[in-house]
C-alpha cells in the first residue's frame, strides 16, 4: 500500500516541498508535481532516455528513479541548464545551431545526456559520442546533427567542464 | 473541368487516391491555379531569413530550454488521471469484467467498461468524407477484435493510483478462434480493384522475355513509435470541450471528436502547438481520446490519458505486414518488357487499411506491359495505419530490389539500368512529369558517393574481415495539394504575426512561414512570430503526405502580398499618412520601410505608419481557394481529405524524386551489418529552408536504416500478442547505428506542382532506403534477403 510523505527536492538550485505517494518517480515528481515538464516521458521504463536528468552531478533516468531517492541531492533538469539571465548553455546553443532535433521531444534528455557525456570525457571522437549518446533515442533521426552539436559544444567547453 | 470544390467524385479515382494516402480527392486541379505572381522571386539570391535560406529553427529556443508545452503538459486544476486496460486475447467476447477491487482501490474516481453504457458514435472514415483512420470505438460492446484492444479505463486522483487500480481489473473471456496471420488458409483476401493497373499483356511478355527476375518481398509490422506517446488532456467547460492532443491535424481531430461525442463541432477546440513526433500516427485521434472526453464529462474534471509505451503498439496501428510477388522481364540489353506484380497487406478484421504496394511499381519505369494487383487481408489486429510514405515505401522496396537483381543478372550497372528504363512521362497516367530531376539525382549522388569506383561483383570489396557492399536505389513521393488559408497581423509596436491552424510536427513550419512573411513584408524574420496548431486559428489541412509546407507557404505568401498592398494603399490614401501625397504605384515596401520607389531615403517604418494613421493593427486573412468558395467548402479542406488533389491534378504528374547510395560493412564471421555511409540526392523542388529540409531527409534515411536492419513487430502465433511492444525489444536506430550522411538538393522550383515550387520532403527521405541497404548487403555478401529486416540469422542462414 502506498504512503504519502512530505519530501523536499532540491531542483535547479531551489527547494520544492512536495507531498508524494512513495511510488512517484522522479520524472513524475518533476512533471506532475513540481511544474517542470521539460523532462519528457517517452517510455516510462528506462529504454528511451527522454527523461534524463542530473542527480548529484550524474545523468540518471528520471523514470527509473523514485523521487524519494533524490531527496537531499542536487537535481538538475533541462529548465535549470541555461544561465539565470536566459543565456543558453553551450550544448543548448549548439543543438539549435546544428538543428540537432525536429519534434523536440527527446531533446531535453539528449541535452542532459550530452552535457554529462562531455563532462565524463566521452566526447573525444565522433564514434565515442555516438556510443555514449546511444541511450537516448531520437525517432526524428537527428543523430548526425546531435553528434555535430556535442562535438562543437565539447570543443567550446573543454574537457572536464563542471556540470 | 469540374470545380474542385463542387466535385463530381469519380468513385474509381476517389478510391484510387485514397489508397495512396487515405485521401479522397477532387477530379480537377483548378484550385492550384492561384500561383502567386511573385513566385519567381525565389530565383533571386537568398537573403538572410528569406525563403530558401538556412535559418535556424524558430522553435529551437523553447525546445532546448524545455519550455515548449506538449499536449499533456497543460497545467490544469483538479486534473484526474486515466489509465487504460487492454484485452489479453485476440478474439472473442468479454464474459465478465470484475471491477470491484478496482473501485475499492484508493483514489479511484471511476471505472468505465462496455457495461457503463456510454455511447461513443462511430466516426466517419476518410473514404466517407470524414477524418477518422479507424471506425473502432471502445467500450461499445463486449467483442474482442484483437489482443491489446481497450476494454476499460480507470480514472483516479493520481497516475500511480490509476495504474495500481487498473491492474486489479479481472476479465473472464469467451475466446473464439482468431485469424492471426494473412497466410492462414481461412483468410479472405479482398482485391482492391480500384488500384489495379493493367496495360499490354504482362504475363505473355514476361513468359517470352529473354531475361527474367522474380521474387517475393515481404515487410513485417512496423511501428511509428514517436518519442511522445499518444496521450491527451480533455476538459469540459459547460458543453464546450477542449482537447490538448498531439495531432498532425487539429481540424481533423476536431471533426472526429465532435462525431464521437455527438457534439456540435463549434463546441470542440483542439490544441496542438507542439507534437513529439507523429510520422503518420497522429493524423487522426485514436480511440483512447474518446475515453478521455467521456471521463472528463462524467467527472466534471480535466482528465489526462496517456497510453503506456507498450499500449501504443495496440492502441493504434503501424504499417501492416506487406507481401509482394514481383517479376521483371527484360531484353538482353536491359530494356524492361514486362512488370508483373501482386501484393497484399493485412488489415483489421472489421476495418480497412490499404497500404498500396504498387504505387511506385506502376510509376517509376517505362514498360510496354504491366500488370499489378493489390489485396487486403483482414486478421485480428488493431487497424493498421499510415507510417512514413505509406505505399511508396514498401512498393519501392520491392521494385528497387528487383531492379538490382535484374542489373546483377544482366551484368549491368544499377544506375545504367535505371537510366535505360527512364520513363519520359508518367507511365500510368500517360501525362508529362511536371519536373523530374532524377537523372540529376543519380549523377550527383553517384559522383558524391564515388560510385564509379565500385567493383560490381558481389564479395569483391573487403577490408580485413569486413565485406564491403555498395548499393543504390531510387525513390519517389507524390505531390499532394489543396487550397489553404492564413492570417497576417501587423502591430503598431512593430510585431508581425502569422496565424494558421496547421501543425508543426518538427518539420519546420514555424520557421518557414516566418520566412515567407518576412520576405514579402521586408521585415527581419526574427520579428515575425508564428502561431500554429489550434482550431481557433485559420483552418488548415493535415500535416501529412508531405503537403502542408507547400499549402501554407502558398497561403502565407498570398496573405503577405495582400498585406503589402493594403499597407501601400493605406500609406498613399490615409489623410494622416506621412506618404499621403504619393501614388500607390510609386511606393515600395523594403526593409520594413515604405518609401517612394525613386527615393532611397525618406521611408516610413510599417509600425510608424500604423501609429500615424492611428491603427493598432492591420489584419489580413487570405487564402488560395478559388474565388467564391463557400464556408462549407473551406471547412471540407479543414475537416476531411476530400480536397486533397492527386499528383496528376495539374495536368502534369508531380512527384519528388531521390537517389540513395549506401555503403555497408558486413562482418564475415558474425553476419552483423553496419551502415558505413549514406549519400542521397533529392529533387524536392524548391527547398524553403535547406537546413531544416536536410533534417527531414536524414530523419527519413535513418528511419530507413531501422526498417532495413532492425524494425519488426513480433506477433505471438498463439494469441496475437505483440511480443516486443517496447523500445528495447522493438529496436529502432540509435546514434551508434548511424553513420555520416550526405544530402544533396537537385530540385528546381516546380510552379506547376505547387504555388511556391516546392515538392515533397519529409516522406521522401525514407523511400528507397531499405532497398539501397538490401542491395548493398547483396553486393557485400552475395546473399539476397527479400524479407525485412535483414537480420543476422537470415544472413547466416541464407
Amino acid at each position: 500500500m502506498a504512503t504519502q510523505r512530505a519530501v523536499r527536492l532540491r531542483i535547479n538550485g531551489r527547494d520544492h516541498d512536495l507531498t508524494l505517494d512513495s511510488r512517484v518517480t522522479l520524472l513524475d515528481a518533476l512533471r506532475e508535481y513540481a511544474g517542470l515538464p521539460g523532462s519528457k516521458k517517452g517510455c516510462d521504463q528506462g529504454q528511451c532516455g527522454a527523461c534524463t536528468v542530473h542527480v548529484g552531478g550524474q545523468r540518471v533516468l528520471g523514470c527509473l528513479t523514485l523521487a524519494m531517492q533524490a531527496e537531499g541531492r542536487e537535481i538538475t533538469t533541462i529548465e535549470g541548464l541555461a544561465a539565470p539571465d536566459g543565456t543558453l548553455h553551450a550544448v543548448q546553443a549548439a543543438f539549435v545551431e546544428h538543428d540537432a532535433f525536429q519534434c523536440g521531444y527527446c531533446t531535453p534528455g539528449q541535452i542532459m545526456s550530452a552535457v554529462a557525456c562531455i563532462h565524463e570525457g566521452h566526447a573525444g571522437s565522433d564514434d565515442e559520442i555516438r556510443e555514449y549518446m546511444s541511450g537516448n533515442i531520437c525517432r526524428c533521426g537527428a543523430y548526425p546533427h546531435i553528434v555535430a552539436a556535442v562535438r562543437d559544444a565539447a570543443a567550446r567547453l573543454g574537457k572536464g567542464t563542471s556540470l | 473541368m469540374t470545380s474542385p470544390l463542387n466535385p463530381e467524385l469519380k468513385r474509381r479515382t476517389l478510391v484510387q487516391a485514397t489508397m495512396m494516402t487515405g485521401a479522397a480527392l477532387t477530379a480537377s486541379g483548378a484550385a492550384q491555379a492561384a500561383a502567386p505572381a511573385e513566385a519567381n522571386a525565389v530565383r533571386q539570391p537568398v537573403k538572410h531569413g528569406a525563403v530558401g535560406s538556412s535559418l535556424s529553427r524558430a522553435d529551437g529556443a523553447v525546445k532546448v530550454k524545455g519550455t515548449a508545452r506538449y499536449a499533456i503538459e497543460q497545467p490544469l486544476a483538479r486534473m484526474a488521471y486515466g489509465v487504460l486496460v487492454q484485452s489479453t486475447i485476440p478474439a472473442g467476447r468479454i464474459r465478465a469484467i470484475d471491477t470491484a477491487a478496482t473501485r475499492a482501490s484508493p483514489g479511484v474516481l471511476a471505472v468505465y467498461t462496455h457495461e457503463s453504457g456510454f455511447r461513443i458514435n462511430r466516426p466517419k472514415r476518410d473514404l466517407e468524407g470524414g477524418a477518422a483512420t479507424e471506425v473502432f470505438v471502445p467500450l461499445q460492446d463486449n467483442l474482442v477484435r484483437w489482443n491489446g484492444q481497450h476494454i476499460a479505463i480507470v480514472v483516479a486522483e493520481s497516475f500511480e493510483q490509476a495504474t495500481e487500480a487498473a491492474a486489479l481489473v479481472t476479465v473472464a473471456y469467451e475466446a473464439s478462434e482468431a485469424l492471426l496471420h494473412p497466410t492462414d488458409s481461412r483468410a479472405h483476401p479482398q482485391p482492391m480493384d480500384a488500384i489495379k493497373a493493367e496495360w499490354g499483356d504482362a504475363a505473355a511478355a514476361f513468359a517470352s522475355a529473354p531475361v527474367k527476375v522474380e521474387g517475393v518481398y515481404t515487410t513485417p509490422r512496423e511501428y511509428n513509435v514517436p518519442m511522445e506517446p499518444h496521450a491527451c488532456v480533455a476538459a469540459w467547460e459547460g458543453d464546450r470541450l477542449t482537447v490538448w492532443e498531439p495531432s498532425q491535424w487539429v481540424g481533423g481531430a476536431r471533426q472526429v471528436i465532435s462525431e464521437w461525442m455527438g457534439l456540435d463541432i463549434e463546441k470542440v477546440r483542439v490544441v496542438s502547438p507542439y507534437v513529439g513526433g507523429g510520422f503518420g500516427s497522429k493524423i487522426a485521434p485514436h480511440p483512447h481520446v474518446s475515453l478521455a472526453c467521456i471521463a472528463a464529462r462524467e467527472l466534471g474534471r480535466p482528465v489526462k490519458v496517456s497510453l503506456t509505451r507498450p499500449q501504443t503498439f495496440t492502441g493504434l496501428g503501424g504499417r501492416p505486414r506487406t507481401h509482394q510477388r514481383l517479376a521483371l522481364g527484360a531484353t538482353r540489353d536491359g530494356q524492361l518488357v514486362s512488370i508483373v506484380h501482386e501484393g497484399w497487406n493485412e488489415t483489421a478484421i472489421d476495418d480497412t487499411h490499404v497500404e498500396p504496394t504498387n504505387s511506385v511499381t506502376t510509376l517509376m519505369y517505362a514498360t510496354p506491359n504491366l500488370s499489378s494487383r493489390h489485396s487486403i487481408i483482414p486478421v485480428n489486429t488493431v487497424n493498421p495505419s499510415w507510417l512514413r510514405a505509406p505505399g511508396e515505401n514498401p512498393s519501392t522496396y520491392a521494385l528497387e530490389t528487383a531492379m538490382d537483381e535484374l542489373a546483377h543478372t544482366l551484368g549491368m550497372d544499377p544506375v545504367a539500368l535505371r537510366l535505360k528504363n527512364w520513363a519520359d512521362q508518367d507511365p500510368k497516367a500517360k501525362i508529362p512529369w511536371t519536373t523530374r530531376q532524377l537523372r540529376e539525382a543519380y549523377a550527383a549522388g553517384a559522383e558524391a558517393f564515388g560510385w564509379s569506383r565500385r567493383n560490381p561483383a558481389p564479395r569483391s570489396m573487403r577490408e580485413g574481415r569486413e565485406l564491403i557492399g555498395w548499393g543504390m536505389a531510387a525513390g519517389t513521393y507524390p505531390v499532394w495539394r489543396q487550397p489553404g488559408e492564413a492570417k497576417i497581423i501587423l502591430h503598431a509596436d512593430g510585431r508581425v504575426e502569422v496565424h494558421s491552424g496547421g501543425v508543426d510536427i518538427g518539420t519546420g513550419t514555424y520557421t518557414i512561414l516566418a520566412q515567407a512573411a518576412a520576405e514579402v513584408l521586408g521585415v527581419p524574420v526574427e520579428r515575425v512570430s508564428v502561431s500554429l496548431g489550434d482550431t481557433d486559428l485559420p483552418r488548415a489541412p493535415v500535416a501529412g503526405g508531405s503537403q502542408l509546407a507547400n499549402i501554407l507557404m502558398g497561403a502565407v505568401h498570398t496573405a503577405a502580398v495582400a498585406t503589402r498592398t493594403e499597407l501601400l494603399n493605406l500609406a498613399a490614401s490615409d489623410p494622416k499618412s506621412p506618404l499621403r501625397s504619393a501614388r500607390v504605384n510609386d511606393l515600395v515596401l523594403e526593409n520594413g520601410q515604405i518609401r517612394p520607389s525613386r527615393r532611397p531615403t525618406g521611408g516610413v517604418a510599417i509600425a510608424d505608419l500604423l501609429k500615424a494613421v492611428e491603427r493598432e493593427r492591420l489584419e489580413v486573412h487570405r487564402d488560395t481557394f478559388p474565388t467564391g468558395a463557400t464556408e462549407a467548402q473551406r471547412n471540407a479542406g479543414n475537416r476531411s481529405f476530400t480536397l486533397m488533389q492527386p499528383a496528376t491534378a495539374s495536368g502534369g504528374s508531380a512527384h519528388a524524386w531521390s537517389a540513395q547510395f549506401v555503403e555497408v560493412r558486413v562482418d564475415e564471421d558474425f553476419g552483423t551489418v553496419r551502415v558505413k555511409r549514406m549519400v542521397a540526392a533529392f529533387d524536392s523542388g524548391l527547398v524553403f529552408n535547406p537546413k531544416l529540409a536536410r533534417s527531414q531527409w536524414i530523419g527519413g534515411m535513418i528511419m530507413g536504416i531501422g526498417q532495413a536492419l532492425l524494425e519488426e513487430g513480433l506477433i505471438d502465433p498463439r494469441d496475437g500478442r505483440v511480443v516486443n511492444a517496447n523500445l528495447a525489444d522493438y529496436a529502432v536506430a540509435v546514434n551508434a547505428d548511424v553513420p555520416e550522411i550526405q544530402t544533396i538538393s537537385v530540385g528546381i522550383p516546380d510552379l506547376q506542382a505547387t504555388p511556391r515550387g516546392g515538392k515533397a520532403v519529409g516522406e521522401l527521405g525514407i523511400v528507397g532506403v531499405a532497398a539501397a541497404i538490401s542491395n548493398a548487403v547483396f553486393h557485400a555478401t552475395g546473399k539476397r534477403i527479400r524479407d525485412l529486416p535483414i537480420t543476422i540469422e537470415k544472413l547466416v542462414g541464407a
